[in-house]
């Protein structure tokens, strides 16, 4: 193992009293908790929007097996993070569901990859009890919808549950993911819907999707207003979080990535279609599938600032 | 039942690290990784010297973050990692107030490239030689030294945690942690706190006394001393405390 990778943990460690960032969860566990929400969010829109018949069949489709892809990349890559030599022994991350978040976080995701897989299956084999179209179809539907739920709420709680970190201990920031969550994946929809079926079906299903992303964007921009906000008039470490996020070394990341092209950008560009203004022409589509990608970049970098930004408080 | 505690007296430390050598040499811990830490702040009227190490939490965080269960919880109080099934998640690092833990990905020894003979004996004997449970028939009639040695998961393997775990190779045999044995001026201490005629429940009478960072809920075991005009041990009995009710 290299030296660089030990000292990411503890050679900087300091002899001295004050506040200090944490360094253990770094940008992979920042992409993974940006994948999970976007997988759940993705398979719980893709159900949503399948079931009130807005998107193709082929575009769930699509969708679904994309939400297993990134959920499946998401755990690829905290399998990265674990430690060298023991992560082989992966399996034991079930072992403390009573207690551990990320424990039941892996529950979880195991639990709305197989289900969704199993909604899946009909499309493949025939004569299945659970094919469309029956009862036993809508009950595993309404299951997996709950627990790509959970995966979303997972993955703001396991960061809210612990209190050694005040920038992340609030119930805001379960919420606020939830929000990016839904956000993510909603965005994702026109992606998949323009290489599948193409344009046709984006002009339909953009009746109900634009306006639907566009209030996404502006419920995650309000509550990220409010918890930058509340986490400003928190404890002394919060407030030097957000200090640093606003105001320090973070803040072109988050001024510009964050609000810039995660948040402003994308709201310029579905406020057009959802007003009359852009037709959905070569260009239109463009920008709007620019505005999608720019929400996952943003929503990406959010989660990478919320763990950059984590302070411990002096330990006495 | 006992409970182990340990209390620190900030007006005797004088920053000298003799518990940072006595740590690293009891238990070999790899290079930058320090069990035990004597942070320093500079004031208006001098320096402050404040150690630090695993404060052995009646709730502690660690515990309940770790998905694997490798951090347990002796019904003595001690908290200790099970390598064996440690993925190093680092969750408890992320999840421990007082930065405590460590994750070891493996380094080169104190002298470079080669590991001395000095860290090949210590990286050895807590690397968990043996497979065998503590609980085992065949360590019947071994010292609790050589116990220790076959217990399962008390060790350094490359990508797992380790912290502090009270020397309770030490504590088992009756003999004081190293760090305690070591200090100069008498300024560590350390027993059993559910007993009132301990030497650390007397210390706690006669001198003010605060639980680092309590308003996080965790309960520590450490104590730290500040000074003449002591009163009841605060944080002790009147938490939740699976230790106190067995």
């Amino acid at each position: 193992m290299s030296k660089s990778n030990n000292a990411l943990h503890s050679e900087s460690r300091p002899f001295r009293i004050e506040f200090w960032p944490q360094r253990a969860w770094d940008w992979r566990i920042a992409f993974y908790l940006f994948l999970a929400g976007a997988s759940g969010g993705l398979i719980f829109i893709e159900l949503l929007l399948k079931e009130l018949s807005i998107i193709d069949q082929r575009t769930a489709d699509w969708g679904g097996w994309l939400g297993i892809v990134i959920a499946s990349i998401s755990l690829l890559i905290l399998f990265s993070h674990l430690g060298p030599g023991v992560r082989w022994k992966a399996w034991n991350v079930f072992r403390n569901i009573r207690r551990s978040w990320i424990s039941r976080g892996a529950f979880i995701v195991t639990v709305l990859m197989l289900l969704r897989i199993l909604v899946m299956l009909p499309s493949l084999i025939d004569d299945l009890p659970w094919a469309d179209g029956t009862n036993a179809a809508t009950v595993i539907r309404i299951v997996v919808m709950l627990f790509a739920l959970a995966f979303m709420t997972y993955s703001g709680i396991v960061l809210s549950s612990w209190n050694s970190i005040a920038f992340w201990n609030t119930p805001l920031l379960p919420i606020l993911y939830i929000s990016y969550s839904f956000l993510s994946g909603t965005a994702i929809i026109p992606i998949i819907s323009i290489f599948t079926v193409g344009m046709d079906e984006l002009n339909s299903i953009g009746i109900v999707l634009w306006p639907l992303i566009l209030g996404l964007l502006l419920g995650s921009g309000f509550l990220l207003i409010t918890y930058v906000y509340g986490m400003a008039t928190s404890s002394v470490p919060a407030k030097q979080s957000v200090r640093i996020l606003i105001n320090g070394e973070k803040r072109w990341h988050f001024w510009i990535g964050v609000i810039l092209i995660g948040l402003l950008i994308p709201i310029l560009i579905v406020s057009l279609p959802t007003l009359g203004i852009l037709s959905l022409q070569w260009v239109g589509t463009t920008l709007l599938i620019i505005a999608c990608i720019n929400i996952l970049i943003g929503g990406y970098i959010l989660r990478n600032l919320i763990l950059a930004c984590g302070l411990y408080g002096p330990p006495i | 039942m006992v409970r182990l505690g340990f209390t620190i007296d900030l007006e005797r430390c004088v920053g000298c690290q003799s518990c940072v050598i006595a740590c690293k040499a009891e238990n070999g811990t790899p290079l930058n990784i320090h069990w035990m830490r004597v942070l320093e702040s500079d004031e208006e009227r001098g320096r402050t010297f404040v150690p630090v190490r695993c404060n052995h939490c009646a709730n502690p965080p660690c515990v309940a973050a770790c998905p694997t269960g490798a951090f347990v919880q002796r019904k003595d109080g001690i908290v200790f990692v099970n390598n064996d099934v440690c993925i190093g998640s680092m969750a408890c690092l992320t999840a421990c107030p007082y930065d405590v833990p460590y994750r070891w990905d493996g380094d080169e020894g104190y002298y470079g490239e080669e590991i001395s003979s000095f860290e090949k004996f210590k990286r050895n004997l807590f690397s968990n030689p043996f497979k065998t449970s503590i609980t085992n028939d065949s360590t019947k009639g071994l010292t609790s030294f050589e116990q220790i040695k076959r217990e399962r998961g008390r060790g350094m393997k490359i990508g797992t945690a380790q912290k502090c775990h009270f020397n309770y190779h030490r504590i088992d045999q009756g003999l004081a942690p190293a760090c305690v044995e070591a200090c100069p001026v008498d300024a560590l201490d350390y027993g059993d706190l559910h007993d009132q005629e301990s030497r650390i429940n007397l210390k706690l009478k006669q001198k003010n006394h605060f639980s680092p960072r309590a308003e996080l809920g965790t309960n520590p075991s450490l104590f730290y001393l500040t000074g003449k005009g002591g009163g009841e041990i605060s944080g002790v009995y009147n938490r939740s405390n699976p230790a106190d009710g067995e």
